[in-house]
């Protein structure tokens, strides 16, 4: 597959005299392959929008190397801007001017047919709403028509920071399927989210960012088997009795409210025997399997059970510097 | 040229141009209206009485000027016989007056646009070159401060392109808007004129001198609005530049002015712009200052002297074409966050 956005190296430092030097991101890696749905996660602070800011010109990168569609950005970023949608963090459009009026205005300073408008209007359903002013739309209709106005140009890349802020239920069923249906006519979308089931229902690979460094990527399903710890929840009649029994047997369980969660477990047939033989019959033998919240909350340290709340831009990096590769094996 | 009409559409739609338009339709209304209730047609005998003391007012300053001659020559007494008579007799010379008394001065109530389109056009100016610096810096602003740019840039990312595009369409723009507003005003006041008041003595001169005025307010408020884009985009807001104009009005025109002034600074009009806009508005100007002259004013010693229109537009061209260079180049390297 080829590269559609590759980052090597990215550093940002943002100075001001007020607070002083800050890194916003650290020698971030990226690279997103054309055709994949990429969701890129990290905690409030992590360098997101940074990256993505870097990504698209807006923001000088200290040093690190970029592409998009091959060609090194920002440099030569022009040559490809008509193929990469994108929305960075909530744009803002103007309150006066009407949903459809101010695609087609972005549809003529890109030098992109009017008639795309309705298309993409349609497309995120504001096909109904179109001729009403900005300034009445909701936060997910704003979003909505972000969304739009990167699709605008019918893009082979689709950068969209954060898509489903102000969204309701259904908004978010609607853009996951936008999505789905988009990488399934080609388009490679990298989607940053705080979202995490959503992430984990619409993409294929992830790419999780802390405090400015890649901490995991790969495929979303190798990323969450990297971090299964092979657990099962047992329900038992007597959890205390069956806890003696398989320590006897050399397993780590722990009773944790009415069940047992038995932990290094590769094959769970031993559990049934071992509790079997002493007449304790198993009513449940559930998996746990870890979902991307929980990977990421791990990899992230963003949740931790402290009486001091957590500040933005306290997650931790990765012990040992090590980077959770499943495409590439794990990075020193 | 796409970007160009894109932005065009977005300037046009912008609320406080809108209002700023409003308001100048209105003081120009406001002013044709009490102009043209304050005025009428002269009737033959004001006019024949007008003409009378303005000839006489005319003889009167022959005769004046004759009489300091004579005193200065030695043919008459010092004494000045209760009128006033300077020492040098140039000063009421009718040859080098700016203006002689004419028919139109000795006519009250009555608007004559060869005596009013000057000062009538002065106003415009002013009211344009405000147009253009609040326009060009709130344009901008808003734009830098509500993610516009961010969103344009990401349609076409060539900042300076972007840039560029904006500031052309805002000075094409305003001077489209200066040129209709300046033509509809001098129109209207010159129909006034001929229908409820005088035209004047509007021949070549009074043409020449006009253009002149206006072609000069054109330039004045092109640079106002460079000037007030380049601070807004500086600055990233629009209360960049209102801020950098109210502290250059009150710390320099007002407390420099007061500063050179003990300090017995020489020629300290020369430090301001407000001189500087004055003399490239008039195609040159003259101020006093009674320190050229150690001993006091004499026949060796002028105590005016001259800023020229050419000196005065290198000055405001240097500054806005500085801090438009200036705002390029921050623009082009700034991370939009």
């Amino acid at each position: 597959m080829s590269a559609v956005i590759e980052i090597e190296g990215l550093r940002k430092t943002f100075r001001s005299l007020r607070s002083g030097r800050r890194v916003a991101v650290d020698g971030f890696d990226l690279l997103v392959e054309a055709g994949q749905v990429h969701g890129f996660l990290g905690p409030n602070g992590s360098g997101k929008t940074t990256t993505l800011r870097a990504l698209l010109g807006l923001v000088r990168a200290d040093s690190g190397r970029m592409t998009v569609l091959g060609e090194p950005s920002p440099e030569l970023l022009p040559r490809v801007a008509g193929q990469v949608g994108a929305i960075v963090e909530s744009p803002q459009f103007f309150g006066n001017f009407t949903g459809y009026r101010t695609l087609r205005l972005l549809a003529r300073a890109g030098g992109v047919p009017v008639s795309r408008v309705d298309e993409v209007l349609e497309l995120v359903g504001l096909h109904d709403r179109g001729d009403e002013r900005v300034k009445g739309y909701s936060l997910g209709m704003k979003q909505r028509l972000a969304v739009a106005s990167a699709l605008l140009k019918d893009p082979r890349l689709l950068i969209l920071d954060e898509p489903a802020n102000g969204l309701d239920p259904a908004g978010i069923r609607e853009m996951r399927d936008l999505m789905r249906s988009l990488a399934a006519n080609g388009v490679t979308v990298l989607v940053s989210s705080h979202i995490l089931g959503e992430i984990q229902l619409i993409c294929d690979h992830v790419t999780i960012i802390s405090r400015g460094r890649r901490v995991a990527t790969g495929r979303v399903d190798e990323v969450l088997a990297g971090h299964d710890r092979h657990e099962f929840l047992v329900r038992v009649a007597e959890p205390e009795r069956a806890v003696d029994l398989l320590h006897a047997a050399e397993l780590t369980a722990v009773v944790d409210g009415g069940a047992l969660v038995v932990s290094g477990v590769s094959d769970p047939t031993v559990v049934s025997r071992v509790l079997g033989e002493q007449g304790l019959w198993v009513g449940e033998l559930t998996p746990l399997r870890p979902d991307l919240e929980s990977v990421f909350l791990e990899l992230t340290g963003a949740y931790e059970h402290s009486s001091v709340p957590r500040q933005v831009g306290d997650s931790s990096l990765p012990q040992g510097e090590a980077v959770i590769d499943l495409d590439r094996g794990v990075d020193a | 040229m796409n970007l160009v009409r894109a932005e065009l559409e977005r300037l046009s739609a912008r609320r406080f141009v809108q209002l700023m338009v409003v308001l100048l339709v209105l003081a120009f209304a406001v002013t044709a209206a009490t102009t043209l209730a304050g005025s009428h047609k002269p009737s033959v005998s004001e006019l024949n009485s007008a003409r009378q003391q303005a000839t006489e007012a005319r003889q009167s300053m022959e005769a004046t000027f004759r009489e300091c001659l004579a005193r200065q020559g030695g043919a008459l007494p010092t004494e000045d016989g209760g009128m006033y008579l300077p020492a040098d007799c140039s000063e009421i010379d009718p040859v080098l007056q700016d203006r002689l008394p004419i028919a139109a001065d000795f006519l009250p109530g009555v608007f004559t646009f060869a005596e009013q389109a000057q000062p009538l056009l002065y106003f415009l100016i002013a009211f344009l070159v405000l147009f253009g610096f609040l326009v060009g810096a709130s344009y901008i602003g808003a734009d830098l401060t509500s993610g516009g740019v961010v969103n344009l840039l990401l349609w076409r990312p060539r900042r300076v392109t972007v840039l560029a595009a904006k500031l052309g369409t805002l000075l094409g723009t305003v001077l489209v808007l200066a040129l209709l507003a300046s033509v509809a005003y001098l129109a209207t006041f010159w129909v006034i004129g001929q229908a409820a008041g005088l035209p004047g003595r509007l021949d070549g001169d009074f043409w020449r001198s006009l253009g002149a005025v206006h072609g000069r307010g054109l330039v004045l408020v092109l640079l106002a609005s460079a000037l007030g884009f380049a601070i807004a985009t500086l600055g990233r807001h629009t209360s960049a530049a209102l801020g950098a104009f109210a502290a250059y009005a009150v710390v320099w025109e007002l407390g420099a002015r007061l500063v050179l002034e003990i300090v017995d600074a020489r020629k300290s009009d020369l430090f301001m712009l407000s001189s500087h806009i004055g003399a490239w508005l008039n195609g040159g100007a003259r101020f006093y200052d009674e320190r050229l002259c150690a001993g006091g004013p004499g026949l060796n010693c002028d105590s005016f002297y001259t800023i020229t229109w050419g000196s005065s537009l290198l000055v405001l061209l240097v500054l806005a074409g500085g801090l438009t260079a200036a705002a390029f180049a921050v623009f082009r390297r700034r991370d939009l966050i």
